[in-house]
């Protein structure tokens, strides 16, 4: 098996007081060692839910998880409490919009890097310390030694946002979860912890799964994509090809409704009309027919399995005439 | 002759913290000495990194905030203190403003129908005629009167909300629009639609935009012109496509080229700026981008660069573009491509 993360038929349900919330459903993931995915979509699509999955992070009495999720080898799904702590950290690991989420406020950040590190690996406090220097340094934190001994909050957001990264790779996981960790940083810092990101990538040798709502985002760091809609897949290939030609119906609507640079003003944008579906029933036709251009009867029966190619995925019965089919499509350079 | 919206050296200091004595130990310079103009009918985009001070102007504008100093002068008629000027209270019905957090703009206990009538309604508008235009409104933003009238915001999505903002916005007939982040929260489906509205909106109603946002793309698809901020205060202004195509300050470039790339072969490899933006509490001396700028000399950490015309309506505060400046090497502008275009 190639592949250091495969994702099979993974539902997850949650409880609440208005009843299920169908968050994720029949999700298929692979992802091949050293290699980047984007999981691209809206809010409220299901990409956290989905990368949550992967480390086992839901409350466990109000979730339920259905599938198969293999990590390193490792079925996620089956492990047991210890086992789940070691898989967490040092195998997979995960970064976060809000860098303050991953840190405890009231300690150093060079010892909560440390704990990490002397928790799974068993060595010394100095040991740790001199780890987390050796990854402030990886992340290019200025002055690193000195900013060991600085408070989460004394760092400016870029900082913290690279102090997260040191933390989440301190024990060399094998795969990185990133979760929008660029969505609150401005664009010249956003760019930073991209380039920063791709780095530490090729020089670990590690797997990443990159959440974003943003396109431009997924094409700077991503090899694959997956379009996440309404707690699905609905297409899936190498990035260049999703991106130029896309063949789902709302992976086309997302890039028509996207405003590129040199765009003419007089264009008007390609708008999705409506709303994502609300997640309180399981929905087993396509969720997106309220919202799609070329929906017809047939696309509020049950769907059918998706439309598959060596590289490439998409799921809508229409396929392939409606591939390709919005004028905006083809906005991007081929 | 003076542009339709015209604003002079608007400053606003915060003070921040307390010494012993109560008084502030230190001050934030959230904007100083901003100036900008624009005509009728057209749409003036800000730009600028969190911070810089983008809220601030737009707070100050309508008046939600007094500034220091500044004047501001809508078809000639100058609001502010001093002869001759209207009170900046009466500038409310002329300009309105719809913010990013749709969900805390709007009163939770007022029905949407209450909260786009009230405008009209302090405005001396009768129960029935504010009713109407609630009515009219929302038919107007493409929400079903009906269905909607009724609701409460919690109610109604995140692009629906925004469209009832824009509905109360428009509400008291005002002449200029400020849209502070005002879609930067909606999904980007959702976005295109408001954009879509905004763009039918200002041809229908004659209105004028002040666009503020982070996002460059969508500040270019909707601006006439546009000027960029840093750390308080104005860098660069001009006509859009001409500081797109050809940004005339360091700042700007480096904006424009941190855009992620639109092809997989086009991927940055190198970020045009290192580090944050710094604190506007102790700002850096001379020009204030001097210790991010790639084209500093010894004389930028010294003297502050003035907005200097450059011509073809385009302003820019950087020695370097300025001849006589003391600079070493004056540059006419450099092309420094933004990203690659379809
Ligand atoms: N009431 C206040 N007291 C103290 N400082 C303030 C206050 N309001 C704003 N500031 C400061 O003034 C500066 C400019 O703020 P402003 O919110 O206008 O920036 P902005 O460009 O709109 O930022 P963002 O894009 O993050 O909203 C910031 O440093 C901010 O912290
Ligand atoms: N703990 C939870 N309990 C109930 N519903 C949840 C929970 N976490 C997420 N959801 C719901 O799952 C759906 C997908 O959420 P999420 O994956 O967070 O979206 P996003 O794509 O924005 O990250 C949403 O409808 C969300 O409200
Ligand atoms: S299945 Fe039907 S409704 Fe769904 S995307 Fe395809 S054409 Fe549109
Ligand atoms: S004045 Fe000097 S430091 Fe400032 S932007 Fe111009 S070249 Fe750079
Ligand atoms: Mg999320
Ligand atoms: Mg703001």
């Amino acid at each position: 098996m190639d592949n250091i993360v495969e994702v099979r038929d993974l539902c997850v349900t949650f409880k609440t007081s208005e009843g299920s919330v169908y968050a994720v459903s029949n999700v298929n993931l692979d992802l091949a060692e050293g290699k980047t995915l984007a999981l691209l979509g809206e809010s409220g699509s299901g990409k956290s839910v989905t990368m949550k999955s992967l480390m086992r992070l839901h409350p466990p009495h109000k979730t339920q998880i259905t599938g198969s999720i293999h990590v390193a080898g490792r079925d996620v799904l089956a492990l047991g409490n210890r086992e789940l702590s070691d898989l967490r950290g040092k195998d997979i690991a995960m970064v976060f919009q809000e860098p303050m989420l991953a840190f405890d406020p009231v300690f150093k950040v060079g010892d909560q890097i440390a704990e990490v590190v002397m928790r799974h690996e068993g060595c010394s406090y100095e040991a740790g310390r001199d780890r987390a220097l050796e990854m402030m340094e990886c992340v290019h934190i200025p002055s690193p030694r000195k900013r060991l001994d600085a408070y989460p909050h004394e760092m400016s957001g870029g900082m913290r946002q690279r102090a997260m990264i040191a933390l989440a790779l301190a024990c060399r996981p094998t795969v990185l979860l990133a979760d929008e960790p660029t969505t609150a940083l401005d664009a010249t810092v956003q760019i930073q912890v991209l380039l920063l990101l791709r780095e530490l990538q090729r020089e670990f040798g590690m797997s990443m799964i990159f959440v974003t709502h943003d396109v431009g985002v997924a094409i700077e760091v991503a090899d694959e994509i997956a379009v996440m809609y309404g707690g699905r897949i609905v297409e899936q290939g190498p990035v260049d090809q999703v991106m130029t030609d896309p063949w789902h119906p709302y992976t086309q609507g997302l890039l028509g409704a996207t405003v590129y640079p040199n765009m003419d003003p007089a264009t008007r944008l390609v708008s999705i009309p409506g709303a994502p579906p609300q997640l309180y029933r399981q929905i087993t036709e396509c969720a997106f027919a309220p919202r799609c251009p070329h929906a017809t009867d047939e696309c509020h029966q049950p769907l059918p399995p998706p439309t598959q190619t060596d590289q490439r995925m998409a799921r809508c019965i229409r396929l392939p005439e409606v591939a390709g089919a919005l004028p905006r499509a083809s906005v991007l350079p081929q | 002759m003076t542009a339709f919206l015209q604003v002079e050296g608007l400053q606003k200091y915060f003070p921040i913290g307390k010494n012993f004595l109560g008084r502030p130990t230190q001050v934030v310079k959230a904007v100083e000495d901003v100036s900008f103009a624009t005509e009728r009918g057209k749409t003036l985009g800000i730009v600028g990194e969190s911070g810089c001070g983008k809220s601030t102007t737009a707070r100050l504008l309508m008046d939600l905030s007094p500034p220091d100093q500044g004047r501001i002068t809508i078809d000639g008629q100058a609001y502010g203190k001093g002869a001759g000027r209207k009170p900046i209270t009466a500038l409310r019905k002329r300009m309105q403003m719809v913010f990013q957090d749709s969900y805390a703009s709007l009163n939770a206990r007022l029905t949407i129908e209450e909260s786009i009538a009230f405008g009209p309604k302090i405005n001396g508008a009768s129960d029935r005629e504010a009713s109407t235009k609630a009515r009219d409104l929302l038919d107007r933003v493409g929400l079903d009167p009906d269905n909607f009238i009724r609701r409460y915001p919690h109610e109604l999505s995140g692009g629906q909300r925004q469209r009832v903002n824009i509905a109360r916005a428009l509400a008291i007939d005002p002449e200029i629009v400020i849209l502070d982040e005002a879609v930067s929260a909606l999904d980007k489906s959702v976005q295109a639609q408001v954009l879509n509205l905004l763009a039918d909106l200002k041809a229908e109603f004659d209105l004028t935009y002040l666009f503020i946002s982070h996002d460059l793309n969508v500040v270019q698809y909707v601006s006439d012109d546009v000027i960029v901020m840093y750390l308080g205060q104005v860098v660069e202004s001009g006509p859009a496509q001409a500081m797109y195509s050809t940004p005339a300050h360091p700042y700007t470039a480096a904006l424009l080229s941190a855009l992620p790339a639109l092809h997989p072969k086009d991927r940055k490899t190198r970020a045009p700026l290192e580090g944050d933006p710094p604190n506007p509490i102790s700002p850096p001396s001379g020009c204030r981008f001097h210790p991010r700028c790639p084209f500093a000399e010894p004389m930028c950490a010294e003297t502050v660069p003035p907005l200097a015309d450059i011509g073809g309506g385009r302003h820019v505060a950087c020695h370097m573009r300025v001849p006589g400046s003391g600079y070493p090497e004056v540059r006419p502008i450099v092309t420094v491509a933004p990203s690659p275009t379809a």
